[in-house]
């Protein structure tokens, strides 16, 4: 379901008491113009997956999800290193490339690398 | 007072490059903090650049330990994009070979996880023996002993050797007998007990909320397992109990991998007389891939750490983003709550329990 930044914390909150209680990952999809952010959590008891997604403006912040999934923990911290996006609300250090201080963030498309590492 | 230890990034009980900076009040363990990423290679990143079928081999880096299982999840995220459906055969092909391959990938761990326990060196010979046995089993089937790059789209790159279910029936019950000896020889064994019984207890409820996943979710008591629940290649047509256990500590995880590994045998068993006669070859990679049907694929496995997932947004060449669930990640964002309150001699044992890959954690 595609939601608005706004609704995130309440319906992940809805979502969550309705039994959706396990986040699988969180992930971002760099469309260049936009960012689209991904949660994808799952019912434990009937196994069933629902992805909730939001689409970013480059640079807009993220509120972090962690008083409702404690495991977005890590992933929260991937996509702010990984993405650049600033997660509201929590304290998130660097977790892959702690001593690294390349500017633009890796996972996004306008990452340059040299051009011999490119193939195909 | 608070003391302050580093462990690692050099260590041998971290199974690769972790370094842990662990907070203690007397012995007792107040916060770890991991510090990952000396592997990060950035394989998400290396996959957008590459055609489809060149990223296979550098998949099964992400976990060496069970390389063949990491292919396999991307091979199918491939093949789902693209409209392929693996052939009759290849299905029963990659199940056989997979089993294989969770049984070797545990045994690693049971060995290695007893160095941690001080059983030094015994369990880690025997298991290292019979895992060999496995390993020269693929060898025979792929040519390889470590990475395997044998799966392709609709198939696998070569069909098993004439004898070789012989060969697996042979060493499925060889096998067999010894994991009732590592049985008797772990759980009669008072130091294996005692580092492991009432060690690191991840409750049902914890479990869940920090998302562990595979043998660590199972040992707490959640019965939830890919190859069930979300059942692929022919998974539902065969027999077999997802291991559960519900108390949760160290030995419950251990006892979860070894009734899997048993499991396996009998899945082995089961899919070996089942298999039809026919084609089991995929097609050859080449350069020019298939038409990409689908825009967004979303592929889960149940890779020997827990569950893995691929979530990929297609483009025509090559993948516009493909975002990996590691397992191994998941589970070491775990260590720092499990290990709360515990004493500092039992974190090897939590650690251990949570059979980490590193290479697996940093991608």
């Amino acid at each position: 379901m595609k939601i608005k930044k706004e609704e995130l914390i309440e319906r992940l909150r809805e979502l969550s008491r309705s039994g959706y209680n396990y986040l699988v990952k969180i992930t971002a999809v760099d469309y260049i113009d936009h960012l689209e952010v991904i949660y994808f959590i799952r019912n434990m008891q009937n196994k069933k997956e629902e992805n909730v997604r939001l689409d970013l403006k480059n640079g807009e912040s993220l509120p972090t999800v962690i008083e409702i999934y404690k495991s977005a923990d890590y992933y929260e911290r991937e996509l702010s290193e990984m993405f650049g996006i600033a997660i509201e609300g929590r304290d998130v250090k660097r977790l892959l490339i702690e001593k690294w201080d390349g500017l633009e963030a890796p996972l996004r498309k306008n990452f340059q690398w040299g051009s011999e590492y490119k193939s195909g | 007072m608070l003391t302050r230890i580093n462990v690692g990034p050099i260590h041998p009980s971290t199974h690769g490059v972790l370094r842990l900076v662990v907070t203690l009040d007397g012995d007792t363990i107040v916060d770890v903090e991991p510090h990952i990423g000396f592997l990060h290679r950035g394989v998400e990143k290396l996959a957008e650049n590459r055609m489809y079928m060149q990223s296979e081999s550098y998949m099964e880096k992400i976990d060496y330990v069970a390389p063949m299982a990491y292919s396999d999840l991307y091979v199918a995220a491939v093949e789902e994009a693209m409209g392929i459906h693996p052939k009759e055969r290849a299905k029963y092909v990659r199940l056989i070979l997979l089993e294989f391959q969770r049984i070797a990938s545990h045994l690693l761990w049971l060995g290695a996880f007893c160095n941690d326990l001080g059983q030094i060196f015994t369990m880690f010979m025997w298991t290292m023996k019979d895992r060999d046995l496995i390993l020269n089993l693929l060898q025979d089937v792929t040519g390889s002993r470590m990475f395997y790059v044998n799966m392709r789209l609709g198939g696998v790159s070569i069909d098993l050797p004439p004898n070789f279910e012989e060969h697996a029936n042979k060493l499925l019950d060889y096998l067999e007998k010894r994991f009732k000896d590592y049985e008797t020889f772990l759980e009669k064994n008072p130091v294996f007990i005692e580092r492991t019984k009432d060690v690191g207890i991840l409750k049902r409820e914890d479990a869940i909320a920090l998302g562990v996943t595979g043998p660590v979710l199972r040992a707490s008591g959640v019965n939830f397992d890919v190859r069930r629940d979300y059942a692929y290649y022919v998974y539902e047509k065969l027999h077999f109990i997802p291991q559960v256990q519900t108390k949760g500590d160290s030995f419950a995880r251990y006892k979860v991998r070894m009734r899997e590994m048993k499991e396996s045998i009998k899945l082995i068993r089961d899919a070996l007389k089942l298999m039809p006669e026919g084609d089991a070859l995929g097609m050859p990679i080449k350069l020019i891939s298939p038409p990409v049907k689908e825009s967004e694929v979303i592929v889960r496995r149940e890779l020997p750490r827990g569950e893995g997932m691929i979530f990929m947004v297609t483009d025509k060449q090559r993948p516009y983003r493909l975002a990996i669930r590691a397992p191994s990640f998941i589970n070491l964002s775990a260590l720092r709550y499990i290990a709360k309150g515990a004493r500092y001699a039992d974190l090897f044992s939590i650690l251990g329990s949570l059979d980490l890959v590193m290479a697996d954690v940093d991608r």
